[in-house]
């Protein structure tokens, strides 16, 4: 959001219905009035945040996490963007293999996980194997459509100024199809976050899945939501900050920011 | 139907804004009144205040004598934006009768479709959907939705700006044909002088921040009137100059 | 319409949506090339050819319709409820500012919440049953149809609004003829984007739980070292969320017939 807007229109009576939800669940909970075994206050969560921390197991479950996404969403990025500008740059391989694509596209990254299971057991590589295919697609698809839809007059310009292929490549098609790149490698890694997570829960009992999971099992709601909470503010840091990044080392992409 | 001493003050950025000053006139039966000024002297208020849309901050707007409470029963608008004043979803006859369909039954509505339709034209194209028809034709279909009413007042908010100009000089035309056969009363905003005076039985000039009405000019030109003929006239032209002077001022 | 007809009308409208065949070249060579190379007894890459016989060993067992109703009638019943709240939400926050508002925040929120996250909640809420993965699969489908509804009610043309006052409509009237119409195509893309999610959670709670499901068939066959059934049911996967999303395109295109061209061709 645009800094101004943000400091000069604070929507108080949201924030107002926000903090009374979250103080009226409290009392609720606290006070006996609605005894569910398994609702925590949102103080309990709060405390058992500060419990995990100094059990120490927090830090390495986020740790594995932020790990296993960066390699899948890297991986699935650079497979991505080179794949697609190939295709983005050649209609002939693009109609050889569009199809296959979109039967492909729609897989769901969970239904992965037992194959990953059955190749590599509990580890690391079948969060990969649930990751980095569906993680693949929003780049792949993107760069496809950024390269491919270069503006044909940046190519007459390129053409008159006697660009080599390699400095038009470099120097015209790349900057151009940035935006689009950069917002399909934003939604890549929302959803690589998402996918990871969702690996550990059913494949690699490591990371902020398992521990969500984990605590659902020990029959520990206070842990399993401060868990939840905690995967729900690292997608929050991990997309701003990519947002952040993508504008401060392409300015071109703001141009498409759009609704997040 | 008449306005008196109408005032009507909008929400601006620091308070209120008064956008029309003690306007008064009356529109008598069967008559084409046109409205004519700057932009943003609050012609399309006006408008709306006399649709029931806006009330006044003073004064106030009668239909038969009675005060409006509200958009009154015999009193219709058209839009100038055709496209968003329609429901694209629904086919042209639909769109006529979505005024009366919930008042009149079956067999009586769908009469007054047909009936508006030939009044209009467009008997053909019934079942098509307005987003397959050309802004002439979505217009006729907007103006037919409105006579499906029999409104005694039509209020017009310069219907055929966005239209080319061989549409417009039909269109217009139509219109004579529509209120030879209903008798229905014209309030017609236009930017287009010529079209103001061509169509109009007097014409009102709104000028001013706030808008107030400058002169009500009374055109008496031989009926029945015609694109070419009429606008030839010494008449039209003197009455086209005396417009242009009084907005000019 | 008789059945026959839909079917014709289906197989028409998908086939000249669908990219040119030859584009399947790198799959098939995949596929193929796999089952070339896999000759030996690998419990690891069993060769195509496999995956078929173990599919039919599952049907033979009975097992496989069943967890595909399931799996199925799962989807729909929660794509349904998740339509009905999403649409009426989002409705309600769409035609009154105040309330979109008030209610904002907390809905960002939430939204910050990614799905999958709320199935070990609801397993520790509800157990492990049918109620349970169905309210997974609701939660999960709200969102989009929620923001495609709403943010479609507040862009509604004020143009619109002003032709429903001054044909004097009442609300409930003006809800029923001009704001729900309004919002069908947008409302349709967000059924669209929710679809695939919908079979990811489904998918994911039997899975996690293995309540009786497609997923359960997966987890079960892994846990029993299957191969060939787990890369069958992977395929069966693939097959049927292409089948879901292409019928559903199909119902989409016809019931936006009588919109403008521009909103049948909104794409996300």
């Amino acid at each position: 959001m645009d800094e101004r807007r943000f400091f000069a229109g604070i929507n108080w009576p949201g924030t107002a219905v926000f903090v009374l939800v979250g103080l009226a669940w409290e009392v609720v909970i606290r006070s006996g009035l609605l005894e569910y075994e398994y609702l925590p206050a949102p103080s309990a969560i709060g405390l058992g945040l500060g419990q995990l921390a100094r059990e120490g197991t927090l830090a390495p479950d986020i740790a594995h996490t932020l790990i296993a996404v960066a390699i899948g969403w890297t991986v699935a990025t650079a497979v991505g963007i080179a794949l697609g500008f190939l295709l983005g740059l050649s209609p002939t391989a693009r109609r050889y293999s569009l199809a296959s694509i979109e039967v492909l596209r729609p897989m769901p990254g969970v239904a992965f996980a037992p194959v990953g299971l059955l190749l590599f057991g509990f580890s690391l590589k079948t969060e990969m194997v649930v990751t980095i295919l569906p993680v693949l697609w929003p780049v792949l698809v993107n760069t496809m459509g950024g390269v491919s839809g270069v503006h044909p007059r940046l190519y007459d310009v390129s053409r008159t100024f006697r660009l080599s292929r390699k400095d038009t490549i470099l120097h015209v098609i790349l900057p151009a199809a940035m935006p689009p790149i950069v917002v399909g490698a934003r939604i890549s890694l929302s959803l690589a976050l998402v996918l990871t997570v969702v690996a550990e829960m059913v494949g690699n009992p490591e990371g902020l899945g398992y521990g969500i999971v984990r605590e659902q099992q020990a029959l520990h709601p206070d842990l399993m939501f401060a868990y939840i909470v905690t995967v729900g503010f690292i997608g929050i840091v991990l997309n701003a900050g990519m947002l952040a990044l993508a504008e401060t080392v392409f300015p071109s992409s703001r141009q498409l920011r759009g609704p997040q | 139907m008449e306005c008196r001493s109408v005032t009507v003050e909008l929400p601006h950025r620091f308070g209120r804004k008064r956008i029309i000053e003690d306007i008064s006139f009356q529109v008598r039966s069967g008559e084409f009144l046109t409205i004519v000024g700057p932009s943003g002297t609050g012609k399309t208020t006006l408008l709306r205040v006399m649709g029931g849309l806006t009330s006044p901050a003073s004064g106030s707007v009668l239909v038969h004598g009675k005060e409006l409470d509200g958009p009154p029963d015999n009193v219709v608008i058209v839009f100038q934006d055709y496209s968003n004043a329609l429901l694209q979803w629904r086919t042209v006859a639909a769109n006529v009768a979505f005024g009366i369909e919930r008042t009149l039954d079956r067999t009586d509505f769908e009469q007054r479709v047909r009936d508006a339709l030939a009044l209009v034209g467009l008997e053909k194209n019934a079942e098509d959907h307005p987003w397959q028809l050309s802004g002439g034709m979505q217009q006729r279909v907007q103006i037919a939705r409105a006579l499906a009413l029999r409104p005694d007042v039509m209020l017009m908010d310069e219907p055929f700006a966005a239209l080319d100009a061989m549409t417009k000089a039909s269109m217009q035309d139509e219109l004579f044909r529509v209120r030879d056969r209903t008798g229905t009363s014209f309030v017609f905003i236009t930017h287009d002088i010529e079209e103001a005076v061509y169509l109009g039985d007097r014409i009102a000039v709104l000028k001013g921040s706030p808008g107030r009405i400058d002169q009500l000019f009374e055109i008496r030109l031989p009926a029945p009137r015609d694109q070419l003929s009429t606008r030839q006239l010494p008449q039209f032209l003197e009455f086209r100059y005396a417009v242009h002077q009084a907005i000019g001022r | 319409m008789t059945h026959s007809r839909l079917w014709r009308q289906y197989f028409t409208v998908v086939a000249a949506a669908l990219p040119p065949a030859r584009g399947m070249l790198p799959l098939v060579i995949l596929l193929g090339a796999w089952q070339l190379l896999q000759t030996g007894n690998s419990p690891y890459f069993p060769p195509p050819s496999d995956w078929c016989n173990g599919l039919v060993l599952l049907e033979k067992s009975g097992r496989l319709y069943p967890a595909l109703l399931a799996t199925t009638m799962t989807m729909l019943l929660g794509l349904a409820v998740a339509v009905v709240i999403g649409a009426g939400v989002g409705l309600l926050i769409g035609v009154s500012p105040r309330f979109s508002r008030a209610v904002g925040p907390l809905l960002e929120f939430l939204r910050a919440i990614p799905p999958p996250a709320i199935v070990p909640v609801a397993i520790l809420f509800m157990g492990y049953d049918e109620r349970m993965k169905l309210t997974v699969v609701v939660i999960a489908a709200i969102w989009p149809i929620l923001l495609n509804t709403s943010s479609a009610a507040e862009r509604i043309h004020p143009l619109l609004l002003d032709v429903a006052h001054s044909f004097r409509l009442s609300a409930v009237d003006r809800m029923r003829l001009i704001i729900l119409p309004s919002v069908v195509p947008a409302l349709l893309l967000g059924i669209r984007i929710a679809l695939p999610l919908t079979i990811v959670v489904t998918l994911l709670v039997e899975i996690l739980t293995s309540v009786e499901g497609i997923g359960a068939l997966m987890i079960g066959a892994q846990r029993n070292f299957q191969s060939p059934q787990v890369y069958g049911l992977l395929v069966l996967i693939g097959l049927f969320g292409l089948f879901v999303n292409s019928v559903f395109a199909v119902f989409e295109a016809i019931l936006l017939r009588r919109w403008p061209p521009k909103a049948q061709s909104e794409n996300f």
